[in-house]
């Protein structure tokens, strides 16, 4: 009890009011001034003796004096450090030694505790209750109401969200209308592109195919026009392009390689033939090219519709010869004039062109790496036929000189397109024009001749223009032999018949040097020209001119012959030369006895003769001789002296072999040469008959 | 094609026009709906824009419109399938003009061949002409009676 009451005492002294604490502060000593404000002093107020105990028997006991050593002692004490200590607990080391002493403020506190330890005992036991009874619920249960600030600012917070929201939703459209404007302007470009193809080509749509990948577009460049029953063109695989989009949105035509072939032609003994490599343009690059750039402009735009135009075209162009190959094979198949297979493969077709000449006809793949460059070398195929060869000859020709040095054939390039020609001419636009052709036959007639195929004329064109060609040397080596011929050459419009003129301009006469010829009779008889004409159809010759001598006739008047005025016949190759050279020499007879008939002379004319007559029985004649070997001059001229005694035959054997007296060899001569002859000639008749 | 259309009397021509307007019909149902929608959704988009006191309803809300905006997309893409299908209908119905064109092609094709005809014929005649003027200057050339003297 007395413990408990000095408690009170001291807790009472040790927590002033504020009020109190002042006053105290006001009386306290020196010590408590020397504290901080925070400290609390409790000080008796009266130092009086004071009753320590009562005991039961009533005797008061009072504490014993104290000396003033222990009063201060006391004093100091009773100075409360509590607040000292639950501000610092390091710091007051000492004084919870101090503190120690009095156990008070550790009451407290345990007092408190048990104070918060009922409450807590109070809440388990509610706690318990509810847990064990389930009867016991939660009636209700208010929320803290929030203060203005945090409304505000949860607000603030749904706001932000919500402005992220769409910001995000704006972030989302305008992706999405890029994406879509890009895809508006590829639809533009593809469907524009599209539309431009299709003004030229057969655009289809197949739903089969739309239903599986984006675009179902098909280009097909078989011509249906051409499904005629008698010749059956089988549509080709390449004759169905397809057409894709490529990211950009350009056309994008995907071509298996090597898919497009054209028709090569050479001559197989031919080792000049050449090849202009065909363009074919690689979709494929092109399309990958577009696809780096997303954002084409119209330039692209435009330059990719050229671009898969020629493609097409290339492929257009493949059906085309596809279809000749083929129109060709089959005609090949049926004996016709003029055709011989020597050779027959998948791609290659080898015929014989008459006896020397052998052409081949293949199929072959566009170079796609040589493109935009001709190349002049060949790659003509090295079959199994053995005759073909891989020529790499460089010698820097043009293809026009090479096909000079290799004489003696044509241009192969030149005899592709007749080849493409013909066949395009007479088939194709004959199918279109006439859907009711009776058959290949008859139209291939029409150009060919009876019995002979497109194929029939093409080789004998080609054989033909073999022939000619030769004919034109013969012809060129026989105008360098005789100086005074001219060869003109005619063009005749026709693969299988030339032409040329062979023509002798013969010098003025002296005697009409000063008169024109008014008349046409006095033209007809002074003529300044020469022609023989030789004409070249198929492999035959035909030569005919004026003044050729007629050889039958000859033998029938037995005198000087009666010359036709034209004459036509045949001949070969051998004796072309030959026959030229006589009909020139008969030319240039018939032109002296004209000559010399006209000043007044007594001539007849021969085979290749003139006679003059001098006396009764003399007789001069000039006779010509052809050679066309010879080198000095192809005709060569005797003069002959013969007396009416000595009957020799004009045309002995050995006339040619050696000059006697009688005979003199004046070599070729000239026709100037030969008219100033004729003038002396005629001094020396004259001479002669005086 | 013509199932419930019009009457069994009716010829291909009557098919043909019924096709048309179910077809047309159909295009412009499509883009009523489309347009319907988007609309829609752009309403809700709109609507979404208030701000709700309840978070939760702010999280539906986002969702919703997410789901709105991408309506409106697909509504847009279905806008823009429409009109490819137009222009491929444009590209490929157009029968009339593409008949124009072809003629006009083939009478432009035919007029260059004549072209090309008549001018390759020209060609021949120059080109015998020339020969012709070529062999008269050589056979009275200096060459030519050169090749005489000698």
């Amino acid at each position: 009890m007395l413990i408990t009451l000095e408690y009170r005492l001291q807790r009472s002294l040790s927590w002033p009011k504020v009020g109190r604490k002042r006053t105290f502060c006001t009386g306290s000593s020196t010590l408590a001034k020397e504290m901080e404000e925070s400290l609390k002093i409790s000080v008796d107020k009266l130092p009086i003796k004071r009753l320590e105990v009562i005991e039961e028997n009533g005797i008061e006991r009072y504490p014993p004096d104290i000396g003033e050593e222990d009063k201060r002692l006391a004093q100091i004490r009773r100075i409360d450090f509590t607040p000292l200590v639950g501000k610092d607990t390091k710091k007051s080391k000492t004084s919870n030694d101090a503190a120690a002493t009095t156990p008070w403020p550790w009451q407290s506190m345990l007092e408190n505790l048990q104070l918060a330890h009922q409450e807590l005992s109070v809440i388990i036991d509610l706690i318990n209750t509810v847990e064990v009874n389930d009867a016991v619920t939660v009636a209700g249960m208010s929320r803290p109401k929030q203060s203005a600030g945090e409304m505000l600012s949860d607000l603030a917070v749904s706001a932000a969200t919500k402005l992220q929201c769409f910001r995000h939703l704006g972030r989302y459209f305008k992706q999405s209308a890029k994406a879509l404007e890009k895809q508006v302007a590829r639809e533009a470009r593809f469907y524009g592109a599209l539309i431009r193809l299709q003004q030229n080509w057969k655009v289809k749509r197949q739903r089969m195919i739309a239903a599986t990948s984006s675009e179902g577009f098909t280009i097909d460049l078989f011509d249906s026009s051409l499904s005629d029953p008698m010749v059956v063109f089988r549509p080709l695989s390449i004759s169905t392009v397809r057409v894709d989009r490529d990211a950009a949105g350009m056309l994008a035509i995907d071509l298996p390689p090597k898919s497009c072939r054209s028709i090569q032609f050479g001559f197989s003994s031919d080792s000049s033939s050449y090849k202009l490599k065909k363009h074919c343009n690689s979709s494929e690059e092109n399309s990958l090219q577009d696809v780096k750039k997303e954002s084409a402009k119209d330039e692209d735009v435009d330059r990719c519709v050229k671009e898969t135009h020629s493609v097409l075209r290339e492929v257009h162009r493949a059906i085309f010869d596809e279809q000749v190959f083929d129109l060709v094979n089959r005609e090949a198949l049926f004996p016709s004039q003029g055709v011989s297979v020597t050779g027959i493969r998948e791609d290659c077709l080898q015929l014989g062109i008459g006896q020397e000449a052998s052409v081949f006809l293949s199929l072959t793949a566009f170079e796609k790496d040589k493109s935009h460059m001709i190349d002049t070398k060949d790659y003509a195929p090295n079959g199994e036929f053995g005759v073909f060869s891989i020529d790499e000859v460089d010698d820097g020709l043009l293809p026009a000189e090479r096909q000079d040095k290799f004489s003696g054939f044509p241009s192969p390039i030149s005899c592709e397109i007749y080849l493409r020609q013909i066949f395009h001419e007479n088939v194709f636009v004959r199918l279109k024009e006439r859907r009711t052709t009776s058959g290949r036959t008859q139209t291939a007639s029409h150009s060919g001749g009876p019995g002979c195929g497109l194929l029939g004329h093409f080789c004998m064109t080609l054989a033909h223009r073999i022939f000619s060609h030769k004919v034109l040397e013969e012809l060129e080596i026989l105008v360098h032999g005789v100086p005074y011929l001219h060869l003109l050459s005619h063009p005749t419009w026709n693969s299988r018949s030339s032409s040329w003129t062979l023509s002798m301009k013969v010098p003025q006469s002296i005697i009409h040097a000063g008169r024109r010829p008014k008349s046409v009779n006095f033209a007809h008889e002074v003529r300044s020209q020469f022609y023989t004409k030789v004409v070249v159809t198929d492999e035959c010759i035909t030569v005919s001119g004026e003044g050729a001598p007629n050889v039958v006739g000859l033998f029938k008047s037995g005198g000087s012959a009666e010359v036709c005025s034209m004459n036509s016949y045949t001949c070969n190759l051998e004796n072309l030369s030959l026959i030229l050279l006589q009909q020139v020499a008969s030319q240039v007879i018939r032109w002296l006895h004209e000559e010399a008939l006209i000043i007044g002379m007594k001539a007849s004319m021969d085979f290749l003769g003139l006679t003059f007559e001098l006396d009764q029985c003399d007789t001069l004649s000039l006779v010509a001789h052809v050679d066309p070997d010879d080198a000095r001059g192809c005709i060569s001229w005797w003069l002959v002296m013969e007396d009416g005694s000595t009957e020799e035959s004009k045309f002995s054997s050995d006339f040619p072999h050696g000059p006697s007296e009688n005979r003199r060899f004046l070599g070729s001569l000239s026709l100037e040469a030969l008219y100033s002859m004729l003038m002396e000639l005629v001094s020396v008749c004259n001479c002669g008959s005086h | 094609m013509n199932k419930g259309g019009v009457g069994a009397g009716s010829g291909p021509t009557a098919a043909a026009a019924t096709a048309a307007a179910q077809k047309q019909k159909n295009l412009l149902q499509r883009v009523d709906t489309d347009i319907t929608n988007m609309v829609e959704n752009f309403n809700t988009l709109v609507n979404c824009a208030r701000v709700s006191d309840q978070p939760f309803r702010n999280s539906q809300e986002a969702f919703r419109m997410e789901m709105c905006a991408a309506r409106v997309v697909q509504s847009a893409d279905s806008l823009l399938k429409l009109v490819s299908e137009l222009k491929q209908t444009a590209i490929f119905s157009g029968f009339a003009s593409l008949n124009e064109h072809v003629e006009q092609r083939t009478v432009e094709f035919k007029q260059q061949s004549e072209k090309t005809d008549r001018l390759l014929e020209k060609i021949g005649e120059q080109a015998a002409a020339s020969l012709k003027e070529l062999e008269n200057h050589y056979y009275s050339s200096v060459h030519r009676t050169m090749t005489t003297d000698n």
